[in-house]
């Protein structure tokens, strides 16, 4: 009420100047207003849309490995060799299978341990808090700390699995289990991030529509399609964008844990770009390799935004 | 009458042993995710003999020489020390550039803003493998490579995107008035945000300056491309740790080399959790 009838004459004053006064005002203000965009502009054209284009045009030539510089122009030859490279398209298809596994049960895990959580006791707090460690967790020490417990010789997953009678199982060693434990390692790190999401958009809930459904009778998984659903639904929905950001960087816990073995089995693609162009020095074909992923994910990137924006205005 | 009282007594006890089974097993749930790291913090205090035998020991007495000989022998402390000036100068920058143009895009009447937001929204999806190709040539060229202002812009290039997107909907939710009124007093625009904005967002910033200095902490790959002794961050130390067939013994190191990597970070989680936990439901949701 007092800052209202403060401002009021304030933005009075402001209209009563001389208008050239007032149009010089809003000139410097323009000016100034850019000055803000200018270190953030500067950076990220330096660091970011320079070294993109640099990236394409790599992609059309050969490097001389001497200079280190674009030798000669290959037109699309680079993409054509790429595309037909069975390493590549496999490294696609394992993080597709990577994508499809690990994104629905982080946020299945995530959303239903913030259910659990969230349930009212002193200790609340504290495990909150407790769930923000396995979060900082750095991704290679992750990998390197998961490697050790899934040893078929002295981790302590197989030592519990024998206590129930399992057979020894070489969980990074078998191409199927190699994956299985990439899903795993990478779900250990990163659902807790989604339960510390989860547990405050489920917190920020509007408390008056549960109260007034459970006074009108209404049975649980009435309140959860019917309710809860239609209020998450936008926050899922971002929530899954944010982590989809995330894992297309997929790299860190393959390079620690399997090195993309065994064979070619958990090779992502980042990881087999990364062995192309620094281990096999092949940069024209690794940028290609990179401009075909950062095309698909910025389409596949604008497709979720899209449908997340779209989720958002229909409830 | 009897019947009228009886009925929400029995309501409340069944809600209550729902709410018991949900702590129980979200206290289930927190203990499974936390042993990994019990685990990793008891192996690094444990001889060989007590990490490589079956069944696990569980009561080994505490050693600290994987904290010792091997670390100055692998170069850990001068990593660290650049782990730390990497992450912090990284973050500091980016804080700076990114909180100035998240509050011109919260505060620019232009069309193009709408625009400017979904382009760092999308950028934050770019592979870091798609710039760490060029950057390492360029690098090469300008024979900046191994340098820790070469990591520090690199890490520039999704710091910035995430400092812009987290300030911008920090400043959206400012009233205009409170700058509005100091510049019709004759500040700039630029005076105005420093002197009254900066402060007033002081929990925004410091919880995005966290979350920046963890995400440029825990970073591999350009570390690993654009850097080798001089300024070689400690992931690239812990991936080569985990790589290394050959010495198949170095788990107690390893283990090591991992808590110390983690302690700060987690002490810095656990310190700020309140506005860690704002920030991260801001980046999901508002926007």
């Amino acid at each position: 009420m007092n800052a209202i009838q403060i401002a009021k004459p304030i933005s009075g004053l402001a209209q009563s100047k001389s208008g050239r006064r007032f149009q010089k005002y809003r000139v410097l203000d323009f000016f100034d207003r850019w000055t803000f965009m200018v270190p953030a502009a500067v950076l990220l054209l330096a660091v970011l849309a320079y070294p993109l284009l640099y990236t394409v045009q790599i992609s059309f030539a050969k490097l001389d490995l001497a200079t280190f510089a674009p030798s000669e122009w290959v037109g699309w030859e680079n993409y054509a060799t790429v595309l037909t490279d069975r390493g590549f398209l496999n490294s696609m298809k394992v993080t597709a299978i990577y994508l499809v596994l690990a994104l629905p049960i982080q946020m299945f895990l995530g959303f239903g341990i913030a259910f659990l959580i969230n349930a009212e006791w002193r200790g609340r707090g504290l495990i909150r808090a407790l769930f923000l460690i396995p979060m900082v967790i750095v991704p290679v020490v992750a990998g390197g700390v998961w490697k050790m417990l899934l040893d078929p010789l002295w981790g302590v997953f197989n030592w519990m699995g024998s206590l129930v009678g399992l057979p020894t199982v070489d969980w990074l060693g078998d191409p199927t289990l190699a994956m299985v434990s990439i899903v795993m390692i990478d779900t250990w790190r990163w659902t807790p991030f989604i339960v510390l999401i989860a547990s405050a958009a489920l917190m920020a809930l509007p408390q008056d529509v549960f109260e007034a459904a459970a006074v009108d009778g209404t049975r649980w998984w009435q309140t959860l399609r019917y309710i809860t659903m239609p209020l998450l639904a936008p926050i899922i929905a971002a929530t899954f964008v944010v982590r989809w950001l995330g894992a297309v960087k997929m790299f860190d816990i393959a390079l620690a844990a399997t090195r993309g073995g065994p064979g070619q089995s958990t090779n992502v693609v980042n990881l087999y770009i990364y062995e192309q162009a620094f281990r096999s020095l092949k940069f024209g074909e690794s940028s290609a390799m990179a401009v075909i992923i950062l095309i698909i994910t910025v389409i596949l990137t604008l497709i979720f935004l899209a449908m997340s924006k779209k989720l958002e205005d229909r409830f | 009458m009897s019947t009228l009282t009886l009925r929400p007594t029995r309501k409340r006890l069944k809600s209550r042993t729902g709410a018991n089974v949900r702590i129980i097993s979200g206290v289930v749930a927190c203990f499974l995710f936390l042993v990994p790291v019990i685990w990793m913090v008891a192996t690094s205090f444990k001889l060989p003999t007590d990490i490589f035998t079956t069944p696990p020991s569980f009561f080994a007495p505490i050693t600290f020489s994987n904290y010792g000989s091997y670390m100055d022998a692998a170069d850990i402390p001068h990593r660290m020390m650049n782990t730390v000036i990497v992450a912090i100068g990284a973050s500091v920058l980016s804080v700076v550039a990114g909180a100035m143009a998240g509050y011109a895009l919260s505060r620019l009447r232009i069309k193009g803003a709408a625009t400017i937001g979904v382009l760092i929204l999308v950028s934050r999806g770019v592979p870091p493998i798609a710039l760490a190709v060029p950057m390492f040539l360029v690098a090469r060229k300008l024979n900046i490579t191994d340098l820790h202002i070469t990591l520090i812009l690199a890490y520039c290039t999704f710091l910035i995107p995430y400092v812009m997107w987290l300030m911008r909907s920090f400043f959206l939710a400012l009233p205009k008035e409170l700058e509005e009124s100091a510049m019709i007093d004759g500040t700039s625009r630029l005076g105005a945000f420093f002197r009254i904005i900066v402060p007033i967002s002081m929990p925004g910033l410091i919880s995005t300056l966290i979350f920046s200095v963890i995400l440029a902490w825990e970073e591999l790959l350009f570390a690993l491309v654009l850097t080798n002794r001089n300024a070689a961050t400690i992931p690239v130390a812990i991936a080569g740790m985990a790589a290394d067939t050959e010495n198949g013994a170095m788990w107690g190191q390893l283990a090591a080399v991992g808590t110390i990597t983690v302690l700060p970070l987690i002490v810095f989680a656990l310190l700020v959790q309140k506005w860690l936990v704002k920030g991260l439901a801001e980046s999901a949701t508002k926007g």
